[in-house]
Formats: structure tokens, sequence, C-alpha cells
């Protein structure tokens, strides 16, 4: 950039400037954009209207800062509880007049809370949260096992709000289910995913007050076929998703076929009970369905299933994984849903070159063909789709050993969008198909695991032509070097995820090619067996963004590069230091410095003593949300610690 | 009075009534009070059918009076011969159906809900029916009555001057005609079922409050007495909420029951010692026919006073004691459990406390539920009502906690609750939600035995009997200050 137009640039009006920043969409390009000048910050301070909290002990200034917030994410911080909440309210008597007014001011526009897995938070801190929040509409709160009636008796009383979330908020039951059916009159989407209190009564009083809802999840709950009944009688649901919902069978989607005029997407998936008749019921009633998920619910497509999908113009996604196909299914479905862009058919027998081609001939739009272990798959079919599905942008390949290079070439030839090609446990992927694989210039998601006949001359193209690489896996990957890993650093600037597992080729060179990765916030690297202290400290020092880290089995790794981690990784959350020669000390460096720890995996640390464990856990427990560790120490653990770690809303795994 | 009187009072009445089936109906049992539903429902559903059998009764009475003098128009006898049985029939299968109801309910609600007022209409549309039918065959009597009176033009309204005026002579139907009456009346004014089901209704409306249903039941609804066969006493305000009504006569000290007293006086000498000192005295007393005593309220205006223009007597000094607690006291036992129901009647209350807290399903409304659905069928059925959470009184019982500072790692698992409500806050205290909250969903903090003893009596404590879920019913927490609550209630029960 010449200075002249940098000069450009900084006269520009604020509203020039902030379309130009509405542009950047990463991070870390707002990041750049603050650190030019005050003028740009400035910029971003009135601009930026999300944030997501990673460090708790930045938050207050943050929210004084950026005043027009309107969407806040604590799903990576950990420490987000009932003190750190009662902190940000506003309070009263403390501080000075004008500071206690800018307070709260944050959350007066706040439209979004994300507080998935905010395990620390308790009912008061929510409720003071919502009371804070006028204007609240869209509340994640997953995965907060503990929560329950009295959590969701304190989100009702957020009465705009729209989309709750509340997967796995286990103590959730039927009354606290009424309290936000009765209250939150403008709910449009629920999902109780997990919430396995939850009954027929709750969702037969959900239907009857909350007769606009738009979406519902009521996967695995073990409700009946009455709250089918009850889910009939909503006019407007639109999205209606039941995955393993046991008790459930044909009866209960009957209900179905006459009521909930408006549905567009249903997932029947993994219901036991449920046949295909249950299914067709459904379809007759609804002929605008968009979406159907169907997997794993019957063994077999009967042709009377098939026929129903006839009736189906606008289909746009179908997956029927773990299914029996004919051929001739294919050619129902590719005569009949010539809208469809997605279909699964992972693990479904019969799928042959045959039916695959009949497929693409009809459906040409399709953009995400899931084809995992439909291992009877050769190059023919896959020039097939390459030909006719010129808009392809996922491919999963999974397991179909029977591709070669044939097939990637077609794909590169004709499947210029693609983004996301899985070609695990493929191994007839080879060198030469990589580098016509590698013309996929916008290529994305990459896994190449279990690919024994790669080498770095492979991934040097790879590395070399497609530079928006973010997720790469390399699993087993025994062929490949150091190289490999110098060229991606030098291409993939993207890179986000890089699974190096048991790549024992690789040595600490390629992890100081890694340590360049400056994106990197996911790592596993289980059982390097050549790396050693040198490259992890190398990845600690140079990767800043990490946040997940696995370092199973690599044993020669010592406990200076703990240290350096333990110095240098401030953003890890998830460690798995299973088998690792770590000592006492330098266990408890790692969990005591890497304060936003919240997984670590702590199984045969042979060189950790009880004392040690008891002193690491004691040092990370504010934070910490999940460990999993050596059965035995159960016992040999103090119960204190555990207590605290129980109360803390921490889960322990014996293993 | 003691358990002699009451008794005789009890075997009096079913002789006098002559409705058996009704007599039975005592009120000033304390058992009876066990089962609220039973009485609820029987209050409310037979007074209307005694009084159209009743009414049955004097108009077949009437019927042959009149039948001698008139045979100028034509009138069947045998057409409302029929037309009873149809009512006979009607009124059994309707008496099936309340019986079925009551079976079914077994659990009592305090308080009058949705579905009862459902059932209610139900009923009172089926009475309607029968009413207009009773209507119609005394409608067919018109012409008789009008041509033996003056030449006036036939108008049902004159049928009811008639039944008032006839009717009176038996004192005891008064209820029963005057319900016939006014129905009578307004059905003629204008053909309207809604409007004789209002009437009906009425009649169930006013049991709506509890305890005015329990004055029903002391009423003697099938007592028959004339007025002026039976002597009426009226005891005063002091004597009636006097603790003692038998005194004894050597050292003055006062006893509740006449029993008690008898035991006492064994200690003033070998005389009271005899069996015949020991025994119940009543049994010369019920032989030889002595005037019926009757009872009247002390303050005017009520209806159990003798000035009352439809006055009904009570029956025995308990039931005056009762009536006067209940109506004219302050409700000063509070249940210990619930917190919420009052009663002026130590009985009452223990009635209560039976069965308090097995309604464990609770809407914000103050309605208890037994079971889970019916409930959930409450609250769908009304607007705004929530089901209270259960969970809450639990786990409310942690009390608050200091803020933990920094990385200190404290060792109590509980501290991981925090005080919100600190000091500096709860001064200016206007937007501090959680303060606010966390003190009423706390009920520790207000109802710890402390407070109690500061309050004092448990009169003053000013407390709005519904006001919500969470603060009402946090105060359910099982095994918490029970003792505390109910001594305090005593004590200033006593006090006042």
């Amino acid at each position: 950039m010449s200075s002249g137009s940098t000069k450009n640039i900084l006269s520009f009006t604020e509203d020039l400037l902030i379309r130009v920043y509405e542009k950047l969409s990463s991070g870390s390009d707002r990041k750049s954009w603050r650190l030019v000048c005050r003028e740009f910050l400035r910029v971003d301070l009135v601009t930026q209207n999300h944030l997501r909290v990673l460090r708790v002990e930045f938050l207050p200034g943050l929210l004084r800062k950026y005043t027009r917030l309107q969407s806040l994410d604590f799903s990576v911080c950990p420490r987000i509880d009932d003190g750190t909440v009662s902190m940000l309210l506003p309070r009263h008597g403390s501080g000075s007049e004008s500071d206690s007014l800018s307070w709260g001011s944050w959350a007066r526009g706040l439209k979004c809370l994300v507080l998935s897995r905010a395990t620390g938070l308790g009912f008061f801190g929510l409720e003071a949260l919502v009371h804070v929040c006028p204007l609240l509409e869209i509340v994640d709160v997953s995965y907060c096992c503990g929560f329950g009636d009295r959590e969701a008796a304190a989100l009702s009383h957020a009465a705009g709000l729209r989309v709750l979330k509340m997967d796995k908020c286990l103590n959730l039951s039927d009354v606290g289910l009424a309290k936000i059916a009765v209250r939150c009159g403008r709910l449009e989407c629920l999902s109780l995913k997990w919430c396995m209190e939850i009954t027929d009564l709750g969702i037969g009083l959900l239907c009857k007050k909350r007769v606009d809802l738009k979406s519902l999840d009521i996967s695995y709950l073990k409700v009946r076929n009455e709250s089918l009944h009850s889910i009939a009688s909503m006019k407007k649901l639109e999205v209606l998703a039941m995955v393993g919902c046991p008790v459930v069978d044909d009866f209960g989607l009957q209900f179905l076929e006459n009521g909930c005029p408006m549905l567009q997407g249903m997932d029947v998936s993994r219901c036991e009970c449920v046949s295909s008749s249950g299914l067709i019921s459904v379809i007759k009633g609804h002929s605008g369905l968009r979406e159907l998920n169907a997997s794993y619910s019957f063994p077999e497509l009967c042709t009377t299933f098939l026929h129903c999908l006839k009736g189906l113009k606008h289909l746009e996604l179908i997956r029927i994984d773990g299914s029996r196909i004919s051929e001739t299914s294919f050619s129902v479905i590719s005569a009949h849903c010539k809208s469809l862009l997605e279909i699964g058919l992972s693990k479904c027998v019969g799928v042959n070159n045959m039916g695959i081609m009949q497929l693409v001939s009809g459906c040409v739009n399709l953009r995400i063909l899931n084809l995992t272990c439909c291992h009877s798959i050769t190059d023919a079919a896959i020039s097939a789709i390459a030909d006719s599905c010129r808009n392809l942008i996922c491919l999963k390949l999974e397991s179909c050993d029977m591709i070669t290079e044939k097939s990637l070439y077609q794909l590169s030839s004709f499947c210029l969008l693609l983004e996301e090609i899985d070609l695990t446990d493929c191994h007839g992927v080879n060198d030469k198909g990589l580098k016509y694989l590698s013309s996929c210039s916008g290529l994305q998601c990459l896994k190449l695991g279990l690919c024994m006949n790669i080498s770095d001359k492979g991934l040097f193209n790879i590395g070399s032509n497609c530079p928006k690489i973010h997720e790469l896996d390399l699993y087993r990957c025994t062929g490949i070097g150091d190289e490999s890993l110098a060229a991606i650093s030098k291409g993939c600037k993207n890179l986000m995820k890089l699974n190096l597992s048991y790549c024992s080729g690789i040595t600490d060179r390629g992890l100081e090619y890694v340590g360049h990765m400056h994106e990197l916030s996911d790592l596993e690297m289980r059982g390097l067996e050549k790396v050693t202290g040198a490259g992890l400290a190398a990845v600690a020092a140079g990767c800043k963004r990490l946040s997940d880290l696995d370092l199973k089995h690599c044993d020669k790794v010592d406990d200076s590069s703990f240290w350096a981690l333990a110095c240098h990784a401030k953003n890890i959350r998830q460690i798995n230091l299973s088998y690792c020669a770590i000592s006492d000390m330098a266990l408890c460096m790692v969990m005591a410095n890497l304060t936003h720890l919240q997984d670590a995996k702590l199984v045969h640390l042979n060189n950790v003593s009880v004392e040690g464990f008891e002193l690491a856990l004691r040092a990370c427990f504010v934070q910490i949300k999940k460990v999993k560790l050596f059965a035995p120490l159960s016992y040999l653990l103090s119960s204190e610690i555990l207590e605290n770690l129980h109360a803390k809303g921490c889960k322990i795994r014996w293993d | 009075m003691d358990l002699n009187n009451r008794l005789s009072g009890n075997e009096l009445q079913k002789n006098l009534s002559g409705q058996p089936g009704f007599g039975n109906f005592n009120t000033q049992h304390p058992q009876k009070w066990e089962d609220p539903s039973i009485i609820d429902y029987s209050m409310r559903i037979e007074p209307p059918f005694r009084g159209f059998n009743q009414v049955k009764v004097g108009q077949d009475g009437l019927v042959n009076e009149l039948r001698p003098t008139n045979k100028i128009q034509e009138w069947d006898p045998s057409a409302m011969l029929s037309s009873f049985s149809f009512l006979e029939q009607k009124i059994h299968q309707l008496r099936d159906l309340v019986h079925l109801i009551v079976g079914r309910r077994g659990q009592v609600l305090g308080r009058p809900d949705e579905l009862v007022t459902q059932q209610q209409q139900l009923i009172t549309a089926d009475l309607t029916s029968i009413i207009v039918q009773l209507i119609s065959t005394a409608g067919s009597l018109l012409p008789y009555v009008k041509s033996t009176h003056s030449a006036a033009p036939p108008s049902m309204g004159q049928f009811g001057q008639l039944g008032g005026a006839v009717f009176p002579s038996i004192p005891g139907l008064n209820g029963g005609i005057q319900l016939q009456n006014t129905s009578g009346s307004k059905v003629s004014n204008q053909p309207n079922q809604n409007d004789v089901s209002a009437n009906c209704g009425s009649e169930q409306n006013h049991n709506n409050e509890e305890h005015d249903l329990k004055e029903e039941e002391d009423a003697e609804e099938g007592e028959n007495l004339p007025p002026g066969s039976y002597e009426i006493l009226q005891p005063e305000k002091e004597e009636i909420l006097a603790p003692h009504t038998h005194f004894c006569t050597i050292c003055g000290k006062g006893f509740k029951r006449d029993a008690n007293l008898r035991m006492h006086m064994r200690g003033h000498g070998d005389e009271y010692k005899t069996p015949a000192a020991l025994a119940k005295p009543h049994k010369e007393s019920s032989s030889e026919p002595t005037l019926i005593k009757r009872y009247s309220c002390p303050c005017t205006g009520c209806k159990r006073n003798k000035d009352h223009k439809k006055f009904q007597p009570l029956k025995t000094i308990l039931c005056v004691k009762n009536h006067y607690k209940r109506t004219h006291c302050d409700k000063s036992y509070t249940c210990s459990r619930c917190n919420t129901k009052r009663f002026s009647v130590v009985a009452d209350l223990k009635t209560h406390e039976k069965h308090c807290g097995k309604d464990k399903w609770l809407c914000s409304c103050g309605t208890t539920f037994s079971r889970k659905d019916k409930l959930f069928g409450h609250i769908a059925l009304f607007q705004g009502h929530t089901p209270a959470i259960a969970s809450e009184e639990t786990k409310a019982q942690v009390g608050p906690f200091e803020r933990r500072e920094g990385n200190q790692v404290t060792n109590k698992v509980g501290s991981m609750n925090f005080n919100f409500s600190p000091n500096a806050s709860s001064e200016s205290g206007v937007q501090n939600i959680m303060n606010v909250k966390g003190n009423i969903d706390d009920p520790t903090t207000y109802f710890s035995p402390l407070n109690f003893d500061n309050l004092g009596g448990f009169n003053d404590f000013p407390r709005p009997p519904f006001d919500d879920s969470e603060s009402s019913f946090g105060f359910l927490l099982p095994g918490s200050c029970n003792y505390n609550q109910k001594s305090a209630a005593d004590d200033s029960n006593n006090l006042a």
C-alpha cells in the first residue's frame, strides 16, 4: 500500500470507515484494524456489536468501551460465574457516580447472550443477567448441565425472548418449561435436546401456550406419541427435530400428517420405533417439505416411501444414512427431487456406481454429497458426480477404497467450487491425486487421514496452491515429513485445525514450522515419537491462538517445553497430556498458568504423584470444567478438592 | 358444651328434621371436616334437591287441598304424577353424577377453582331443566289457583307471591322455597334459561367462600322447627370467646369439657367419685319432653341473629362458638406448613394441616393440586399462571455467602453461591433486583425463627394471601422452623 493511499483511507469519513470495517469478517483482521490508529480503534468500538469473551478479567473494561453491544458470547469463557456477573451488574454505592452510570449500559442494548457451557453460573447470576438485559432475544444456555427449573424461571423473565437453546439442561423439567412457555410470549425457536426430564405434559402445555413456535427440537426426549399429537396443533411450526426419540412410533407421526401445515424441516433420525410408514404419513401431509433427515431410522427404503418422495418437489436435503437402498430408488429420487442440494448416503448398503450415476443425472444442483463408507463406489461414480454436479461444495468419501487419483482429477477439473473433501482412509489417494486436487484453490477443509500413500511432494502442492485451507487432517499419514509442514505453514496461512497424530516422520523441525502458523487453534500431535521438548516449545511460542492441544503419547516431550507452554500458550482451553512424561512441578505450572483451561485429560501420568495432582487441581479449579483422571485417584485425592470441583460445575471422568 | 349435649343435639336433629339422609349431616363433628370436598358438594348440590322435594310435598298438599274445590278446568293429576316421577328420576341421575364427582375428586382444593365451577355449571344446567319442569308442572295448577282467588289476570308472578304466602307456614322450608320462588318469577318475567341458571347459581355462589360454606353446614337445613316451637338463647360475646365453659363450683377452675370437670370434681371429695356423679348427666332430661333450645349469634345483622328476617338458628352452643369465631373473628391460626391458609378455629387448622402439603403441585395463583396433570391442565386454562417451582425452596435454604475474592480457594462447597444483596446496594435499592429477589426468594432470611421472635405477634406480620408463587410458597420448607412458627402463632393468638 503506497503512502498516498494510506493518506486517503485515513481521510475517509467515519461512515465510510465503518463500511470498510464491516467488510472485515475474521477476528484477526479486525484486530489488525484496531491496531492501525486511534481513529480506527474508535470505529471498531462504535461498530462492533458482538463480543466473544475469553478472559473474564478484561470483561469490565471491554463492556465499558463497547457501548453498542448486541451480542455477548461467554461460551469460551470458563470463569463466568455468579461472582463475575455480580461485578458486571449496575451497582449503587460503589465507585463514583459517573462510573456507576456507565455500568450496566452495556446490557441495555444486548439482544443475544450465549452462556453455553457456563456451568459456573448459578440461578442468581442468570436471573441478574436477564433482569439487566431488557431487550434480550436470543439466549443459549446449552450444556449447562446443572441448569433446571429455577434457571428456566429466571430466563422466563426475558419476555422478549425469541430463541432459546436449553440443550442438555439436565434438571429442566415440565415445571421450568411451563414457566418459559407461559411467560415468553414471543418465543419462536426452542431447543430442548437431552432435557430428559421433560414429559408429554410439558410439551403439551408448550404447544398450547406457544402456538407461534417456528422451530422445536425435542431430540432424545422420552416423550410419547401424545407429544406429537400436541405438536401437530402448532400452526406455524416449520422445523421439528426429534432425533433419537425412543418411544415415538408411526402412530405419533400420523398425527403430523394433518397438523403443522407450515412444516418444512423434519428430523426423525435414530428413532427406533419409527418406520417408513410413519414417515410416509408425514410426507403425505406436507408437500412443501424441504429438509428430511431419516438417518438410521429404518433399515430399508421401501418402494411406497420412494413413491411418496415424488410429491416433495421442494426437497432440498435428504439424509437416509444407514439404510439399504436400491438402484431404482436413486432413479426415483433423481427423477422427482430436482431441487435437491444435499444428500446423505453415509453407510448406506447398496450404493453403487450405477445408483450414483442415476442420482446425479437428475440432481444436478447437489452441493453436499456424503458417501461415507459406500465401499463399492469407484472412479466411474466420482466422474459422473464431477461431470454433473458442477456446484459441488462438499464431498465426503471416507473409506471409499476404490477411489484413485482419476477421481480427484475429474473433481479438480469440474468442481472448482469444492471447499471440503474427506478422503480419510482412501488408500488410492497419492501424491499425483493431491496434485490434481490442489487446483481446487478454494479448498478449505481437507481430510487425508490414513492415506499412507501421500508424501511431502503431494502436500507441497496443496500448500502452495490452496491458501484458504483452514482444516487439514493428516492422521497417520506416515509418509509425510517435516517438508510437508514447511510447505503448509508457508502457503496455508489460515490454517486453524491441524491433525498430525501418529505422523511418525515429524520431528522438532516440523513443529518449528507449525510454530509459524499463527492462526492455528487446534493441534493434535499424538504419538509423535521423534518430537522432543524443543518442538513443543516452538509451537507454544509461535501459535498464540492455540486453544486445543493433544499431546497424548508424546513420550519425549520434557518438562522444559511444558514450562514454555505454561508461559506462552495462554489461550489453551483443552489439553490432553495423557501418557506424557510430565512431572509434578510442570503439571502444576501448566494447570495454574493456563488460566483458560477448561478441559484436561490427565491419565497415565507416570511421573506425577498424588500430591502433584492435588496441587494441580487446586491450582486450576477456578476455571476447569471437565477433567479426566486415572480412576484410582478418586480414592487418593482429598474429598475437599473433589467437592470443590463438583461445586464449580466441573465434571470428572474417571478412567 | 360437652359431648353428650352434642350427641343429643344430633339425635334431636335427626328426629326433627324428618330427613334422615340430610340429618346425618352433622356439622359440629370435627371428623366431618376431614374431607371438605364431600361437604362442599353436598352443600352445593343437595339443598336445592331438598328444596324441590319439599316443594313437591308442599304442592302435593296444595293439590289435595285444591282438588275438591275446583274442578272447573281440566287438570290431570296423573300427568302431574308422571311429571313428578320424571323429576324424581332426573334428580336421582343428578345425585349420582354429583356422587361421581365427589368420588373422583379425592383431594380437596382449599378454594374453588375452575374445575369446580365447571362442574357446578354442569349441575346447574341440569338443575335448570328440573326447575323448568317443576315450574311447568306447577304452571298447570295455575288456573286453579287463580280461580280460587279474585279474578285477577293469571300471571306467573302471582304464582310466586302465592308460593311465598303459602309456604312460610313450614318455616324450615324457607331456603328451598325461596329458590323456587325466585326462579319461578324470573322465568315468568323473561323465559331465559340462563337467568334461571344464574338464580340457581346464586345458591351455589355464596358457597364459594369457604367459611360461608361451613356456616351453611351449621345451619340445620333439614330442621322444620316452626318459630316459637323452640327457645332461643343468645350467649354473650364474652361467653362465646371464653376459653372455658364448665366451672368448678368449689374452686372455680374452668374446663372446656364437662367430663373433665367431673374428673376434676373427684378431687373435692368422695361424694363426687360415685358412678352416678361421674356418669353423663343427660339421660333423664332427654326422656321428658322439654322445650328445644336453639341459639342465636350475638352479632346483629348476622343471619344467625334472631333479629334477622331470615333467621336460621344455630343448634348447639358449639355451633355458636364455631360460627362466631369463623364469621366474626380474626383468622389467627395460620398453617405452619403453607403459611397461607388461616383459620379462626383450631380444629379447622388441624383438619387443614392433615392434608396440607399433600398437594405438592402448586400454581403461581396459589392453587394446589395433587396431580401434575391437573396442574398443567389448570395452567393451560388460565392466562399467565405458571407452576411454582418446588426446588426453589430447597435451594434457597442455602444461606447467603460472602463474596469470594479473586482466586482464593474456599473450602466450603456452598461458598459458590454469591450474595447479591450487599449492604451498599440495599441502601439505594432502586434498581438492584437481585437484592430484592434474593431476599424474597430466601425464606430463611425472612422467616427465620429469630425474625418471628422479633416480630412478636404473628398477626402483626403483613402478608398478602397469594402474592406470588416464589414468595408465598417459598415457605414450604420441609421441616424448617415449623415449631417456632407454630408457637409464635399460638402465642400471638393468646395475646389477641
